[in-house]
C-alpha cells in the first residue's frame, strides 16, 4: 500500500455526526409532524375568522389540507433519510425546506384545481384568490412553520446529544484510570529507588501522589492548560526513572497560552499512549514529540511517536483514550474541537485543535 | 552449593534492585543481569546460569518467548517470571503451577521462589503462550549450534520443508535444522504462512508466482530462492484464489 492509501485507511475520523432529523419512519416522529399540522391549522383557522363557512368547517378543511403536506412530507423525509443524514448541517436543512416548498407548491396547485372545478366541498360560495397569491401565501407560511419545526428538532437533538456524551465521558473517563501497569512498575521504582537514591525515591512518591490526584479529581471538568502541562510532565519524570535513556521527549510548546482552558487529562493520557505503544515495545527506545501552536484563536497539539514495527496496530486502550479526549473536547468546545489520530509512514500522530478561551471567559487571537 | 541466577528486566531500577536483594539471599548469587530477551539468550549460553529471573514484558523478545527457547536445551536453567500485572500470564502462571513474583518483589518470596523454582516444560509454556494470546506467536526461531542459540527473526524466514525426521528452515541468511513439526508451526505462526503440501510451509510475504510443467504438477517460486516448491494438487486452487497468482 501507498503511504497516502495507508494513512487514508487508518485515520480515524470519529464518530459520523448524523443529520438532527428524527427518523421520519417511525411513528412518534409522524405524530409530532401530525400535531404540528393541526396547530398550525388552528392558528390559521383563528386568524382568519371565516364568517361565511364558520369557524370548524375552516379549521376541517385546513387540517385536511396540511395534513395531506405533513404526511406527504414525512413520508418524502422516510425516502430520503440516508441521503440526508450524509448531508451537513446547512445544506441538509436547505435542502428539507427546499423540498417542502415544493411539496406544497404541487399539493396546493391541486387543491386549488380541486376546488376550483370539482368545488363540490366549497358548494361555490367560497371566493378562492388567484392561483399565484394562493401559492404564494401557503409557501411563505409552510417555509416560516418548516423552520420552526426544524429549529425545535435541532435543539432537541442537540440536548439529547449533549446528554449522550455526558454519560458515555463519565463511563469512558472511569476505565481511562491509571493503568495497573503502571502502577506496580512505579511502585517498583520506587522500591529500588529507597535503596540507592532516597532523594530520586521521595520524588518519584511526590510525583506518583500528584498523577493520582490529577486522575481522581472530581473538578477535572475544566482546567488551565498549564495544570494539564504539569500533569504530562509529571508522568514524564515517572516513566523517565523507569526507561531511562530509551525514553526522550521533545516539547515544543512555547507558544501556548497556559491559561487556556482544557478538560482535565487531556495531554497526559496522549503522552502516555505514545510512551506504552511507541517507545516501550522498542529495544532502541524512542523519541515522543509534543508541539503546540497556536494561531488565530485555535489552539494545536500535536503528539507523535515511532511505530514499534511497522504492521503492528494500535491496541484496544489507545482507541478508548482517543475516545474518551475526543468526547470530553466535544463536550466543552462542540464542533469546533477536533481530534484526528493515524499513523503517517513510521509515525503515529495525534493531533487535537480547539478553540481559545481563557479561564476568566475572554477569547483571545 | 551455591545457585547462580540471571538477572532479566529492560528497566535499570528492577535489575538494581533484584542484584541487591540478591546479595542478601542466602545460597544464592548473581551470575549476570540482561536488558532484554536477546541478551538473555547469549547470557545463558555463556554463562549458564540455574536460575533464570525473567520479567514478562519486554521490548523485543519478551518473558515467554525467551523461556521458550531456554525449554528447547538439553539443560534448561529454572524459570521465575516477574510481571508488574498481567491478568492473563496470572492465571496461566497459577494453572500450570509456574513460579512467578509480582512488582514490587518482596524479600521473603523472592527466597521462597528461588528454593523451589523449576525447570519448564514446553507444553506448559504453550499453555501459558495460548493464554495471553499476544505472546503466542514467536518472533524469532531459534536454532540450536555449535557456537550457541542462533535466532532467526521469523519475518526473515521463506519457508519450513519437513523431511521424515527433521525440519529445515530457510531463511535470509541460508537453512537450518529445527525440532519443531510443521503443524505446530503452522498453528503458532498462523495468518503469515500457508501450507502449501504436506511437507512444506511457506511465509507468504516472499510469495512469487505459482506455475505449472507440462504434466500439470504445480510450483510456487519464493522471492530470495532459487529452488521451486511443489504445490500439493489440493492446494494449488486454494493458493490461486487466495493470492490471485
Amino acid at each position: 500500500m501507498s503511504s497516502a492509501a495507508r494513512e487514508a485507511a487508518t485515520r480515524d475520523p470519529g464518530p459520523p455526526r448524523q443529520l438532527y432529523l428524527p427518523d421520519f419512519c417511525r411513528a412518534r416522529a409522524v405524530l409530532a409532524i401530525v400535531v404540528i399540522c393541526e396547530l398550525t391549522a388552528l392558528v390559521l383557522a383563528l386568524a382568519r375568522n371565516e364568517v361565511v363557512l364558520g369557524f370548524w368547517p375552516d379549521l376541517g378543511r385546513t387540517s385536511m389540507f396540511l395534513l395531506w403536506i405533513g404526511l406527504f412530507g414525512a413520508g418524502m423525509l422516510c425516502a430520503l433519510r440516508s441521503y440526508l443524514n450524509r448531508q451537513s448541517l446547512n445544506k441538509g436543512s436547505a435542502i428539507v425546506l427546499a423540498l417542502t416548498a415544493a411539496l406544497v407548491m404541487l399539493i396546493s396547485s391541486i387543491a386549488w384545481w380541486f376546488f376550483n372545478r370539482v368545488a363540490w366541498l366549497g358548494g361555490g360560495e367560497v371566493v378562492l384568490q388567484d392561483h399565484w397569491t394562493f401559492l404564494v401565501r401557503n409557501v411563505g407560511i409552510t417555509l416560516v412553520v418548516t423552520a420552526l419545526a426544524l429549529r425545535y428538532f435541532y435543539v432537541t437533538h442537540e440536548w439529547r446529544h449533549n446528554v449522550e456524551l455526558q454519560a458515555k465521558a463519565r463511563v469512558h473517563a472511569l476505565q481511562a484510570r491509571i493503568r495497573p501497569h503502571f502502577l506496580f512498575n512505579s511502585m517498583n521504582t520506587i522500591a529500588a529507588l529507597t535503596r540507592s537514591n532516597p532523594a530520586r525515591a521521595e520524588e518519584a512518591v511526590q510525583d506518583l501522589a500528584d498523577l493520582f490526584r490529577a486522575n481522581l479529581s472530581e473538578k477535572r471538568n475544566q482546567i488551565p492548560l498549564s495544570d494539564e502541562i504539569e500533569v504530562a510532565r509529571t508522568y514524564q519524570r515517572m516513566e523517565q526513572l523507569r526507561l531511562g535513556e530509551r525514553l526522550s521527549v521533545e516539547w515544543k510548546i512555547d507558544s501556548l497560552p497556559r491559561d487556556a482552558l482544557v478538560p482535565g487529562l487531556t495531554l497526559q493520557p496522549l503522552l502516555e499512549n505514545a510512551i506504552y505503544h511507541g517507545v516501550e515495545p522498542r529495544p532502541d527506545g524512542g523519541v515522543v514529540r509534543v508541539v503546540g501552536e497556536f494561531n488565530k484563536g485555535m489552539i494545536t497539539i500535536v503528539v507523535r511517536n515511532p511505530l514499534p514495527a511497522p504492521n503492528l496496530t494500535m491496541r484496544e486502550g489507545n482507541r478508548l483514550a482517543l475516545a474518551n479526549i475526543r468526547e470530553r473536547l466535544d463536550l466543552m468546545y462542540g464542533e469546533r474541537a477536533t481530534v484526528k489520530a493515524g499513523r503517517f509512514d513510521d509515525e503515529y500522530i495525534v493531533t487535537l485543535r480547539f478553540p481559545f478561551q481563557a479561564a476568566d471567559g475572554a477569547s483571545r487571537n | 552449593m551455591t545457585l547462580t541466577v540471571l538477572v532479566v528486566d529492560d528497566e535499570a531500577p528492577a535489575r538494581d534492585r533484584l542484584r541487591s536483594m540478591l546479595l542478601e539471599a542466602e545460597g544464592f548469587e548473581l551470575a549476570g543481569e540482561a536488558e532484554n530477551g536477546r541478551r538473555a539468550l547469549e547470557l545463558c549460553d555463556t554463562l549458564q546460569p540455574d536460575i533464570v529471573l525473567l520479567d514478562v514484558r519486554m521490548p523485543g523478545i519478551d518473558g515467554l518467548e525467551v523461556a521458550r527457547h531456554l525449554a528447547t536445551l538439553t539443560e534448561p536453567p529454572a524459570v521465575i517470571f516477574i510481571t508488574a500485572f498481567d491478568e492473563y500470564a496470572l492465571q496461566a502462571f497459577d494453572s500450570e503451577a509456574i513460579a512467578y513474583l509480582l512488582k514490587p518483589i518482596r524479600a521473603e518470596k523472592l527466597q521462597a521462589a528461588l528454593a523451589k523454582a523449576g525447570r519448564l516444560t514446553r507444553p506448559q509454556l504453550q499453555q501459558v503462550a495460548n493464554a495471553t494470546r499476544e505472546s503466542a506467536r514467536r518472533s524469532h526461531i531459534g536454532v540450536r549450534g555449535r557456537d550457541g542459540l542462533k535466532l532467526i527473526p521469523v519475518d526473515e524466514v521463506r519457508c519450513f520443508v519437513a523431511d521424515q525426521k527433521y525440519t529445515t528452515v530457510r531463511h535470509q541468511g541460508g537453512e537450518d535444522l529445527i525440532d519443531d513439526s510443521l503443524k505446530t508451526l503452522e498453528e503458532e505462526l498462523g495468518t503469515g504462512f500457508v501450507r502449501i503440501h504436506r511437507n512444506a510451509l511457506v511465509n507468504t510475504r516472499y510469495l512469487e508466482r505459482i506455475a505449472r510443467d507440462a504434466s500439470g504438477q504445480h510450483f510456487v517460486y519464493l522471492r530470495g530462492l532459487a529452488e521451486p516448491l511443489e504445490v500439493s494438487r489440493r492446494m494449488a486452487g486454494d493458493l490461486k484464489d487466495r493470492f490471485r497468482i
